[in-house]
């Protein structure tokens, strides 16, 4: 009596658990992994107010983080927004799936400027998110000689009053530049060249931030910063006194895209995502918040006109720029360049 | 006494039964899944090489500790990292002793406090957690920084013309440290102070002693199982934190747990950051086997 008691109650059981696992399973999902503050919270809300896809977003830092945590495994991530030289790599090592460039009609709005590019030259793998640029922001209420470059900002008079990216290759290119070097030049001679320059760079810098380094600007920590474009934007639209230089020696832009990971559960959802953000009345909206160069021509025509008057996002005139290309081994030297500096200090 | 506490007890009289066993199965369980066997992955880890997309290659070397200890130019012995390590050794000492000289009064007062007052003081001391810790630490830069809630205040009161820089500098990362870890210092002594009998106390007060003596003499002895338990819940965890050397002190003098983070994330280099932690763990295994053979050898 007892055991037919218990397979009742089990059936019973089973009987309520069955139909709610199966509401869960048509709750459709998509797990984004994307940049810390680069993905505006009301771009999420509005493509799960039209689609009904929830969004769970997961963030990093770095393209470097984002490589570890996608490669570790254990987590399956269905959209990524990694730079142009990343995605270099994961087609490389077939990380990524290609796109089904029919369920996403809205790529007719993206500037041919920026697609097919070198990274990803059939334009199969990724679409540009945002474009920028690497410079330097000079706070001039506080520094008053004209800064044109790299070492300018370097020149030892703005000693402990520097924030700067805390990406090893960022600064390692820098480093180069100064020599003429392109950026995806790093043999280990060159690497070799830029020691003594870093070595004298490293310690003038007061604050390493990837993540927000408007912040110790804002703050008034700092009068000089080599930060993104899209901070420079935020902090030139808050005050005009920062203004944002394209260093003389050459400057790197980066193509912020997404892809989709190999593997990604839900892939359709993904270029749904994908579609929604090309449209030009979303993407202007990510404008509006991170004030970066807009790929999406469409886009761009809705802008106001002192979002493109800004010299942050739409830098004037034919400035030095470069993308960053994969460089495989090199990776580690840099790192171990970068960290051995910073630590003997 | 001195030595039950100093040394287990190895004499193997009193060997743990089935039921004793069965009693700790859950935490010999939790110590093998997240202290042995993460331990074991670091240490195979240290001996691996890394591919170009950074994953971890199972062939052996000795690089990454060739790396820890040479200079990778001339071969020499190197104090790159050595240098990391005593920076961060000398961080959380300093916030140990911090800790102690601030915490051990305020533990002292709570525990001498009438009963009724005490569980309020205790809320007090522990109100801090119910925030994010992250959220805590972006206060402080608020409050920090150049054009930030102190130097403000300061140049309003007409105390000081120039802001002063305090943002971003080591000081700045010792006050993040004490002040997140000062409870866990005072809630173990405060433990001590509790039961601590008073009559010890006036004992010693009747047979002459005076405060600083009874202090000395009574009070600090009675009180160390707590101090110590304060002083390694804040010192271990001070040695590896990397959060609040970079978000307060900018990065710029890295710690040991800031360059282990960065080989994990930033780098990508889980080789070098796995050979950084175990020789962290050997030096921690190294200096608890000194001073537990010290305690043994110093009776009483």
């Amino acid at each position: 009596m007892k055991t037919i008691r218990l397979i009742l109650a089990l059936t019973l059981l089973a009987a309520t658990a069955v139909p709610s696992y199966g509401q869960a399973k048509k709750k459709q999902v998509l797990n984004l992994f994307c940049w810390s503050e680069y993905v505006p919270q009301e771009v999420i809300d509005g493509f799960t107010k039209e689609t009904g896809i929830k969004v769970n977003t997961e963030n990093y830092a770095s393209n470097e983080e984002m490589l570890s945590k996608l490669l570790a495994g254990g987590s399956k991530y269905d959209l990524i927004q990694p730079s142009e030289y990343t995605i270099e790599a994961l087609i490389k090592k077939e990380k990524l799936d290609a796109l089904t460039l029919e369920n996403i009609p809205n790529l007719k709005n993206l500037d041919p400027k920026f697609t097919k590019m070198p990274h990803d030259p059939e334009g199969k793998y990724s679409v540009p998110w945002m474009a920028g640029t690497v410079g330097i922001v000079v706070n001039t209420a506080k520094v008053k000689t004209p800064i044109t470059g790299y070492k300018d900002v370097f020149a030892g008079t703005h000693k402990r009053r520097i924030v700067v990216l805390n990406d090893s290759r960022e600064i390692v290119s820098w480093a180069l530049a100064t020599l003429g070097i392109s950026a995806n030049d790093m043999t280990p001679e060159n690497l070799e060249k830029a020691k003594p320059i870093l070595a004298t760079w490293l310690p003038q810098v007061k604050v390493y931030d990837s993540d927000s380094p408007k912040t110790a600007l804002l703050n008034g920590d700092v009068d000089l910063g080599i930060v993104w474009s899209g901070e420079a934007a935020i902090l030139w639209k808050k005050n005009k006194k920062f203004s944002y230089v394209l260093p003389a020696e050459g400057a790197h832009q980066f193509i912020d895209s997404l892809a989709i990971p190999k593997g990604a559960p839900n892939k359709e959802n993904a270029e749904k995502f994908i579609n929604y953000i090309l449209k030009p009345e979303v993407s202007v909206r990510i404008s509006g918040e991170f004030p970066y160069t807009n790929p999406n021509a469409e886009a761009v025509k809705l802008l106001k006109p002192e979002q493109r008057d800004n010299p942050a996002s739409y830098p004037p005139g034919a400035p030095k720029l470069e993308t960053f290309k994969d460089i495989g081994a090199a990776a580690k030297e840099i790192d171990k360049l970068v960290t051995d500096i910073k630590g003997r200090k | 006494m001195q030595a039950a506490l100093g040394a287990p007890d190895t004499s193997g009289t009193r060997r743990p039964g089935l039921f004793g066993w069965l009693l700790m199965t859950p935490m010999l369980l939790w110590l093998f899944a997240f202290v042995v066997a993460p331990t074991l992955i670091l240490l195979v880890y240290s001996f691996c090489e890394r591919d170009d997309l950074g994953l971890v290659v199972y062939s052996f070397t000795w690089d990454n500790y060739r790396r820890i200890f040479f200079d990778s130019d001339t071969g020499e012995f190197g104090t790159t990292y050595l240098t990391v390590f005593v920076r961060s050794v000398i961080y959380a000492g300093l916030t140990t002793v911090i800790c102690l000289v601030v915490g051990y009064p305020v533990a002292w007062y709570i525990g001498r406090a009438p009963e009724s007052r005490r569980n309020l003081l205790l809320t007090l001391v522990m109100i801090p957690f119910w925030t994010s810790f992250l959220i805590r630490t972006y206060a402080w830069i608020t409050i920090l920084s150049t054009n930030g809630l102190l130097n403000s205040f300061l140049q309003y009161t007409k105390l000081i013309e120039e802001p002063f820089d305090m943002l971003y500098t080591p000081g700045a990362v010792v006050l993040g440290l004490v002040y997140s870890y000062l409870p866990f210092l005072i809630l173990p002594v405060y433990g001590s102070v509790e039961k601590l009998d008073n009559s010890l106390v006036e004992a010693a007060f009747d047979l002459g002693a005076g405060p600083v003596r009874a202090f000395q003499k009574v009070i600090i002895p009675l009180t160390q199982p707590g101090i110590v338990a304060g002083v390694l819940l804040v010192f271990i965890p001070a040695i590896g934190m990397f959060a609040i050397s970079q978000l307060m002190g900018g990065g710029t003098d890295p710690t040991i747990g800031e360059v282990i983070q960065n080989q994990f994330m930033q780098a990508r280099d889980w080789p070098f950051g796995a050979a950084l932690g175990m020789t962290l763990v050997v030096m921690f295994a190294v200096a608890f086997w000194f001073t537990s053979r010290r305690q043994e050898a110093v009776p009483g």
